[in-house]
């Protein structure tokens, strides 16, 4: 059963044995056929045989950005120096939590992705970021590393293939920005979590100096897969740009609230209408962001859409990490958009000056809006601040804060319109 | 040739063509052609984080404005500066620096030295969009001379960057994040470090001000003159401010050869406390066995009659290794009419200091800055200056030094003892002929540092009473008694020395410029 | 805790606890142990500091002045840095916390489905106000940014344990378990 819903839609690969307790121990986790395509990495394929499979599978990044998988570790350099697998699992966007269930249900299926990768790139260090406020999945975790080192799969020599990887869980202590890869490399490295600036990239100059893939846990989850079954039976799902299945987080106003993995190809609509049930009854659909709260609102009439990564762009959003939040007709949407931009308010590193005044001056405004103290100037002002927000920093997070404000502003304004016109709010019942 | 050897590259910036090497930033080639970008974060003796955003130039074909601080040129690449994309970018910058910024220029002590209202200003974002309250975080102390302004901050982090890289010491931290982050040391506790000042001199805004300077003048009404600090052997080049006669604070100036951006807190405080006490303020001579104050006319007169009776046993000295290079000289040349016997100077040390982040520069053990000119123009470093000089029975000169632990009966036994000073000093009571001097932010002139440095420092203050240069009152004596034309300026000293002494050799005072030049086969002496 | 944890997750253990000593000894003992087997998994010291905090937030509560000194000598930083990175993190705690500090999700995610009610209700039922402690020193109640299990509205953490789908009127329960 897919977590804590299943439907019968859903192609389950990554989330097959979400909800099996007996699938968390690394015995149960052997019983489901784990640690085979680990097996076969290191028993019969060279590295980069392991590298070109995961290319031609075209697994791209699930932690947002959408990189091919497979092409970013091929910018590994081949030369002497100590090489860092780092695997993402500071899993922060709002309306994402996908890699806390895998963590959480299948820890072994994301150590045997970190072990393969490691060998493809031929790491002699994992480590594995997880951030701080995941208590009990770091439990988890923590466990599975130590049956991992036990039955000879981390370690000196795993599988007697002369391969070594030591992994390391690394938690962190509650900073969003740490889920940017070089925020975390900082943070790795005993820092602020503060971004880097590109280039060097990570695979140049990544943590301790030294060269570096940084991946996401669904997308390492994924490898084992690939591996054992071929790049082209993960083809049979998605789309050419686009391809295999990817774990959607749903949240916010839904009948079935919860992770649904389906091929890249799926309608959103379906997503959130059939699997999750739509919104709870008597309500209606207001509006669906389909990619974590930084990426782009969509109406609820424009949904009707693929989830792939050109799909979602195409109907004006995008993909991002895959958490879809849903509001129904009962969401006030300024206060939606405060309460996001106060998150990056919150969470903006404060490095760059954009970012560190943008995102709190956006949200003084949201909030006095709100208060009823709003100006007509506070529209054209708000998509202002916002555009100087844009493509100035370096990192993404300041254009994160811009984006709930402007897509609201777009296809919204009626609803701030409302609050400063009249002080009242279109938000039913 | 280091940089030749690199390739270059050629770029147009602001429709101007320029081949600057490899690895350039644009902020650098944009320099080269005399277009300065605004910018906060940067500073050229620190590392260029990029954060500040002020510095976004258009790069044609970039789909986003580029950081010129830290983006590398790269061949035909079109770069402007001034295009409504770079403009608006800058305007942003600043617009969001000025948020919460509590805009108190009036009360402010970098008000017409702060770059924010400069580029605030230029950019023409005078007025804010801004009715939001403004975020007020306070004030506090960080050394023990050093107040930071939190609310006028803007986060560029160069004082951070300064202590962690240049200082090598990261004391100095951003403190919490995003809107909220402010810079702080550890809790509590204030932070000691000898170059700790420039942290003030790094802020681009009015966040850190120095409490000794604070509300003393306002930027704009200080006078600026190109020195040289006196406080060590090292010849930091500096910037004295002025005002009223009275300096009240030393800034550097920059010198990649010998202090970079830097100077410590030891120079800045002795440069402000030079000349404290009491003055000799007119030339005094013995008549009827008492000094009685005169003119310069009858000082030099009396001078010059004492020298010409050749009074016997040769002359000595006590000079001070706070002495320009010209003033020392004439002393040298007024005592080799005479005779030479030999002429001491003492130095006050203390612990070195070196920069880590830059160690070419180090407050000196050596307090004095011109100890290597003594040694060249033959007088000797003594523990105990009193030993030769006090007995001499022919004539005794001192020069600035203001003989404090002398012996009570100290140049009693001279035939003729002149002191030249500009400090009062109870032992000059029994000389013969007093002359008073200006301190070196009073006249013009030049030290060797203790490399063989040769360093012009510019005249900053009007000297009290009739206080004027030795070389310039007593080459007049030199004159009469044959020792070659008098000095008309400070220049003219410099060559006749120049031409004396051969390791001066090739050196000019309009040559070396406000730089410096190193003297004649100078090899950077061993650091004790 | 378990004097035996693997080296890999050594420097991974939940900071908050509801056993906490201000005084406690830091790095003695186990804690050695485990301070050792941190510094063993990085090239260098200044990467162990996460880990290290969060080992002296495990112990005491909370990083007091003191706490960041110790670790900045044995790291070999400055204090000033130590404080620096430490209050980049919103888990480093800089001033004392209650027994149970009780982390409220006020994420996108939660805020849809009435996590607002939640925390009133946690503030009404402990007496306490918003990121203060209780008088009584029991309660700590924060609001924090997502906590990554949007689709479990409302998510509680109380120390090292999460409730999800907490509900206003959860609280009463959920407070009388945590006795």
């Amino acid at each position: 059963m897919a977590y804590p819903y299943a439907h019968p839609r859903e192609s389950r690969v990554l989330s097959k044995h979400f909800g099996e307790r007996d699938a968390i121990g690394i015995d149960g986790w052997i019983e489901r056929g784990g640690y085979k395509a680990l097996e076969k990495a290191l028993g019969s394929m060279s590295p980069d045989e392991v590298t070109e499979v995961v290319k031609g599978s075209g697994l791209r990044g699930r932690g947002g950005a959408g990189f091919p998988a497979g092409l970013k570790w091929s910018f590994m350099p081949k030369d002497d120096r100590p090489r860092y697998l780092t695997c993402n699992a500071d899993e922060s966007e709002p309306g994402t939590f996908k890699d806390r269930e895998i963590m959480r249900w299948t820890p072994h299926q994301l150590l045997e992705g970190c072990i393969i990768a490691g060998y493809a790139i031929q790491a002699q260090h994992c480590y594995v970021y997880i951030r701080g406020e995941f208590v009990d999945i770091v439990r988890i975790l923590n466990g599975a590393v130590a049956e991992a080192y036990e039955r000879g799969y981390l370690g000196k020599n795993i599988l007697g293939s002369g391969f070594d990887l030591e992994l390391t869980v690394h938690l962190g202590a509650g900073a969003y920005i740490a889920g940017e890869e070089t925020g975390l490399l900082n943070s790795l490295e005993g820092r602020r979590a503060e971004p880097r600036i590109k280039p060097p990239f990570p695979a140049q100059r990544g943590a301790f100096d030294m060269p570096t893939t940084v991946n996401n846990v669904e997308t390492l989850a994924s490898v084992p897969h690939i591996v054992l079954n071929g790049a082209d039976w993960y083809r049979q799902w998605g789309t050419e740009k686009s391809p295999g299945t990817k774990l959607f987080s749903c949240c916010g106003h839904l009948q079935r609230r919860g992770n649904y993995e389906v091929p890249l190809d799926f309608n959103l609509k379906d997503l959130v209408y059939d699997l999750c049930g739509g919104p709870p009854e008597g309500r209606q659909l207001l509006a669906v962001i389909p990619g974590g709260s930084s990426v782009p609102i969509m109406k609820a009439d424009e949904i009707d859409c693929e989830v792939s990564y050109e799909g979602i762009e195409a109907a004006g959003s995008m993909l991002g990490s895959g958490g879809v939040i849903a509001m129904d007709d009962s969401t006030c949407m300024l206060r939606a958009v405060r309460k996001m931009v106060e998150f990056y308010a919150h969470e903006s590193c404060g490095q760059c000056t954009n970012c560190r005044e943008g995102t709190a001056w956006l949200a003084k405004i949201l909030q006095r809006i709100e208060r009823g103290a709003g100006r007509e100037e506070d529209i054209p002002l708000l998509l202002d601040i916002s555009s100087n927000m844009v493509g100035k920093t370096i990192c993404p997070l300041s254009d994160s804060a811009a984006v709930p404000v402007v897509s609201s502003i777009q296809k919204f304004e009626h609803e701030y319109m409302a609050h400063i016109r009249d002080n009242t709010c279109t938000a039913v019942g | 040739m280091e940089r030749e050897k690199q390739a270059l590259v050629t770029v147009t910036i602001d429709g101007m063509p320029v081949s600057v090497p490899e690895g350039t930033t644009i902020l650098e080639a944009a320099e080269r052609l005399g277009v300065v970008i605004p910018r906060y974060c940067y500073h050229p003796g620190l590392s260029a984080p990029a954060v500040c955003r002020m510095c976004l130039v258009e790069v044609e074909g970039a789909p986003k404005p580029a950081p010129s601080c830290d983006q590398q040129v790269q061949d035909r690449m079109i770069i402007h500066t001034a295009s409504p994309e770079a403009r608006k970018a800058r305007r942003a910058a600043v617009e969001f620096l000025l948020v919460n910024h509590p805009l108190d220029c009036p009360i402010c002590d970098a008000a017409g030295q702060c770059e924010l209202q400069d580029y605030a200003f230029e950019t023409g974002q005078l007025d804010t969009r801004n009715i939001e309250p403004k975020a007020v975080l306070g004030r506090g102390k960080v050394t023990p001379d050093i107040v930071y302004f939190a609310d006028r901050c803007i986060l560029c982090t160069r004082c951070v960057r300064f202590m962690d890289e240049v200082a090598q010491e990261p004391v100095l931290q951003v403190i919490s994040r995003g809107h909220r982050g402010y810079i702080d040391t550890m809790t509590g506790e204030l932070f000691e470090h000898p170059f700790s000042m420039n942290i003030v001199d790094v802020c681009p805004v009015g966040a850190l001000v120095n409490e000794d300077f604070l509300f003393k003048a306002r930027a704009w009404d200080l006078d600026q003159t190109a020195s040289i600090c006196p406080g060590c052997s090292q010849g930091c080049n500096i910037v004295l401010g002025t005002k009223e006669n009275r300096v009240l604070r030393a800034k550097p100036r920059p010198n990649s050869e010998v202090n970079s951006f830097w100077m410590c807190d030891h120079g800045r405080k002795a440069v402000v406390n030079w000349g404290a006490g009491e003055r000799v303020e007119v030339p005094m001579a013995r008549q009827d066995g008492r000094l009685t104050a005169v003119d310069w006319a009858r000082a030099l007169d009396a001078l010059t009659e004492a020298l010409r009776g050749q009074p016997g046993g040769g002359a000595r000295a006590i000079v001070s290794a706070g002495a320009s290079n010209e003033s020392l000289y004439t002393i040298r040349k007024l005592m080799d009419l005479v005779g030479f016997e030999g002429g001491q100077f003492r130095i006050t040390t203390g612990r070195e200091h070196v920069l880590r982040g830059f160690p070419k520069l180090a407050l000196r053990k050596d307090r004095a800055p011109n100890g290597r000119g003594a040694g060249l123009l033959g007088f000797e470093r003594a523990d105990n200056v009193f030993e030769a000089a006090g007995q001499h029975t022919g004539v005794l000169f001192v020069l600035e030094d203001t003989l404090e632990g002398a012996p009570e009966d100290f140049g009693a036994d001279a035939a003729l003892f002149v002191y030249v000073g500009s400090m009062m000093s109870h032992a000059a009571r029994v000389a013969h002929i007093v002359l008073p001097s200006p301190t070196f932010a009073e006249m013009e002139g030049t030290f060797t540092s203790f490399e063989g440095r040769v360093q012009r420092f510019d005249q900053a203050l009007r000297p009290p009473g009739v206080a004027r240069p030795i070389w310039l009152t007593t080459s007049v004596v030199l004159e009469r008694l044959g020792g070659g034309p008098a000095f008309r300026s400070a220049g003219a000293a410099f060559a006749s020395l120049a031409a004396d002494f051969s390791e001066y050799d090739g050196l000019s005072y309009e040559g070396m410029g406000l730089r410096g030049a190193a003297i004649a086969g100078a090899r950077p002496a061993a650091v004790p | 805790m378990s004097d035996a944890l693997h080296a890999a997750v050594a420097g991974a253990q939940p900071s908050q606890r509801a056993e906490k000593n201000p005084d406690a000894p830091l790095f003695e003992g186990a804690y050695k142990d485990r301070f050792e087997q941190i510094l063993g998994c990085y090239p260098n010291k200044r990467a162990a500091l996460l880990p290290v905090l969060n080992m002296a937030q495990e112990l005491r509560g909370w990083l007091s002045p003191e706490t960041i000194k110790r670790v900045a000598e044995l790291l070999e930083l400055t204090p000033a840095y130590v404080r620096s990175v430490a209050s980049f993190y919103t888990m480093f705690s800089p001033r004392p916390v209650g027994r149970h500090v009780i982390q409220v999700c006020a994420g996108i995610g939660c805020d849809l489905c009435g996590a607002e009610d939640v925390v009133e209700k946690l503030l009404e039922a402990t007496g306490s106000r918003l990121g203060e402690m209780s008088k009584d020193g029991k309660y700590t109640v924060v609001e924090v940014e997502c906590l990554g299990a949007c689709g479990f509205p409302t998510v509680v953490q109380v120390n090292d344990r999460v409730f999800e789908n907490v509900q206003a009127e959860d609280v009463e329960g959920l407070l009388k378990e945590l006795d």
